[in-house]
């Protein structure tokens, strides 16, 4: 009879611990202005402490940029938590797991800790994201992806930063075209990946070709890895071209300009931030990458305290993780964390750090400033979201940190304006 | 003409690199009838050595190549010593998963030791270039070319002239007559994966002094380097440096003319050059270009 008794009187007063939880963050939130109450706990939530998952290639080749991308998610967070946390209150912890780069590996590893996170503040690398994105939509769960693919400014379920690969192609053929000494019957040709970062670099050019006026002479595409570009070098030269647009990742790149400057073929080239990498300015093409080669990229050479977001970004990087090299990785993942903050921030603002909450938060996020580390970037709903549509275009100087001088700072071309984005599948 | 010329020359090149693995392949094959899958992190491993010895160890670059294939033998006969020692007498199936767990174990133990960033190695070459005739020839491909043929003739010599090169072609031949001459097959295992450990070392630090610098998937190449050994035949040493070259010349001129001749075919025929080659010559000669018929008794 005592223990039925206990029994009740428990539930009656965890039915009003619940009600009264819940009547404080509904109350709040109907008293309007957007001052919301604390939100409730909720998985990854524990009402102080913001668990957000962290899915990047720790291990395995791309850890070379898993490493420093989660590296400035940890930056941020470090000084964010430093100030008290999100909304000066909620202190941010990170949920790391090794993907390997692996699209099965990064579902079980999001299986894994789904429940112990609000939400992923980085998951590395467009077939990683592309496995996990079903997951996140029936989870209504939100993820930074850490990739400049255009198809993710139109899915809801993901927070990009950065100006989309196209973008970057559709400027850099504005700036050859107006400043670089191109004109529309320049002989313009392309060398492209053989994937899906490779295609959206060629559709930028595409784009730009029918907006500009101009055709495409060459295309050349490759595997990732290929030992020896001669072949493919031997065709641009015999096309004639005259700036060869490049997506590509270093080792490849670094390949790709050896064989040029061993063929005396001197095109003007315009290559994809990933493309490059800082030992290249060190290495022996870097003579040959500084009188023709040209980095198509965001935001401003490392250490340039004018810009507000980079000098802030030193500092904290002197503070928490003084062994950091310069790198363009980190920035990025800098970024991403900022962003995941400024989301977490409106959640917070609407009492609700749920997984629902956050999704609609996100539908909510107005233009958020990286102050000048890269373009602004106005989210809300997805069919509406408007991401940067600025470049800055780097000259190599080994004499510089990370090897980049900036060559035009912050740019964008009409043609770049006009970019419509799509879904991945429309 | 002249860009004719300049293909085969890259196929050359790249068929030399590709000569060197094949051949490390088939030495080890034809002593202990194993296909060592750990070829490609030999190849690594022995290109990273060869970093240390060149820009950490500030060794004049010569003498790193000749340093890190020594230490890559090293490491070759030891691991032959350590652990295949213990599986002789066992189905090669064994032997084989063997060496994919070493490939598996070198793959993060390199990357663990020099970590994944992208490395220059200090070395003479880099993309220096001499002309003739109107052509151009990089004089890192110009050493990979003369360095693989002085290897591939001394292998020869080793193999026809010396008393440890007629033992392994015995024991390759009958492993139980070389027994019963006296010849230890322990002794031949340990030189075989000396010799392949050393040949992938070779063609590691080879690929390392180019453009592309070095990165921890420079063992890929053993991947590309593996039809190879398949079309000249798995237990041919002279089939291994013929089909590398035949491979190699092939991706080139593929990629070449690959606007030409076979825009039809999709972007990136050279890829698949050396696998459609590879069956091609399977299908009228299942034992390879120079590879010994089996002959069995009914």
């Amino acid at each position: 009879m005592n223990g039925r008794r206990f029994r009740f009187g428990a539930a009656l007063a965890a039915t009003v611990l619940l009600a009264a939880a819940c009547g404080g963050a509904g109350d709040e939130a109907g008293s309007g202005g957007g001052e919301a109450g604390a939100p409730a706990s909720s998985a990854g939530f524990d009402g102080t402490t913001i668990r957000l998952g962290v899915l990047s290639p720790l291990s395995g080749p791309i850890a070379v940029i898993g490493q420093p991308l989660t590296e400035g998610n940890k930056v941020w967070f470090d000084h964010l938590n430093s100030q008290g946390g999100v909304a000066g209150k909620y202190k941010v912890e990170l949920v790391q797991e090794d993907t390997q780069y692996q699209p099965d590996v990064t579902v079980q590893q999001y299986n894994k800790v789904k429940n112990d996170v609000v939400a992923f503040t980085q998951i590395l690398g467009t077939a990683p994201t592309l496995a996990v994105l079903p997951l996140l939509k029936s989870d209504k769960m939100v993820a930074a992806p850490a990739s400049l693919d255009a198809f993710w400014v139109r899915e809801q379920n993901l927070l990009p930063v950065g100006a989309p690969y196209q973008i970057q192609a559709i400027n850099a053929m504005d700036h050859y075209l107006g400043e670089g000494g191109g004109s529309p019957r320049s002989r313009i040709c392309t060398m492209i990946q053989d994937d899906v970062y490779g295609e959206a670099g060629q559709q930028g050019i595409d784009f730009a070709a029918e907006r500009m006026g101009f055709t495409v002479a060459s295309t050349q595409k490759f595997k990732v890895g290929t030992e020896n570009y001669s072949g493919q070098i031997g065709a641009l030269a015999g096309a004639g071209c005259e700036m060869v647009f490049l997506t590509a990742t270093p080792t490849d790149a670094g390949k790709i300009w050896g064989t040029a400057a061993q063929a005396r073929f001197a095109p003007q080239w315009y290559a994809q931030s990933p493309s490059y990498v800082g030992a290249l300015a060190q290495s022996a093409v870097a003579p040959y990458m500084r009188q023709y080669v040209t980095i198509a990229s965001e935001g401003t050479e490392w250490g340039d305290d004018s810009v507000p977001g980079m000098r802030d970004m030193i500092e904290r990087v002197e503070k928490y993780a003084p062994q950091q090299q310069p790198d363009y990785y980190f920035a990025f993942g800098y970024n991403q964390a900022r962003a995941m903050t400024a989301l977490l921030e409106k959640a917070v603002e609407r009492g609700d750090l749920s997984r629902e909450g956050i999704l609609q938060a996100s539908q909510e996020l107005g233009t958020v400033s990286f102050d000048g580390l890269t373009g602004d970037y106005t989210y809300g709903p997805a069919d509406k979201r408007n991401p940067p549509r600025s470049t800055t275009l780097f000259r190599v100087d080994p004499g510089k940190p990370f090897g980049l001088a900036t060559l035009k700072y912050n740019f964008s071309s009409d043609a770049a304006q006009a970019f419509e984005f799509t879904k991945a599948n429309p | 003409m002249t860009a004719f010329l300049q293909n085969c020359f890259a196929g050359l090149s790249l068929g030399s690199t590709y000569a060197l693995v094949a051949l490390g392949f088939v030495v080890i094959y034809k002593s202990t009838g194993v296909i060592n899958f750990a070829q490609g992190g030999l190849l690594a491993l022995g290109a990273y050595l060869g970093y240390t010895f060149s820009n950490n160890l500030a060794v004049a670059f010569g003498v790193a190549v000749l340093l890190c294939c020594v230490s890559a033998a090293l490491v070759g006969a030891t691991f032959e010593r350590i652990v295949l020692r213990r599986m002789v007498g066992q189905p090669p199936f064994a032997v084989i998963m063997i060496t994919i767990g070493l490939l598996f174990v070198l793959e993060p133990l390199v990357t663990a030791i020099w970590g994944f960033e992208h490395k220059q190695v200090n070395n003479p070459w880099n993309i220096r270039t001499v002309e003739a005739g109107g052509l151009v020839f990089g004089v890192r491909d110009l050493w990979t070319i003369g360095l693989t043929a002085a290897v591939v003739l001394a292998f020869f010599l080793f193999f026809r002239y010396s008393s440890l090169g007629l033992a392994m072609r015995v024991t390759a031949f009958d492993p139980e007559a070389a027994l019963a001459q006296g010849i230890s097959a322990r002794r031949v295992y340990a030189t075989s994966w000396a010799i392949a450990a050393a040949l992938a070392a070779l063609a590691g630090i080879l690929m390392a002094a180019g453009p592309g610098g070095l990165t921890p998937s420079i063992g890929f190449i053993a991947l590309a380097a593996f039809p190879a050994m398949i079309l000249g035949g798995m237990d041919s040493p002279a089939g291994a440096v013929l089909g590398g070259l035949v491979i190699g010349l092939a991706e080139a001129l593929a990629r070449g003319y690959q606007d030409e001749l076979f825009s039809w075919a999709g972007d990136n025929v050279s890829v698949i050059v050396p696998y459609l080659l590879m069956i091609l010559i399977l299908l009228i000669r299942p034992y390879g270009l120079l590879g010994t018929k089996e002959v069995r008794r009914v």
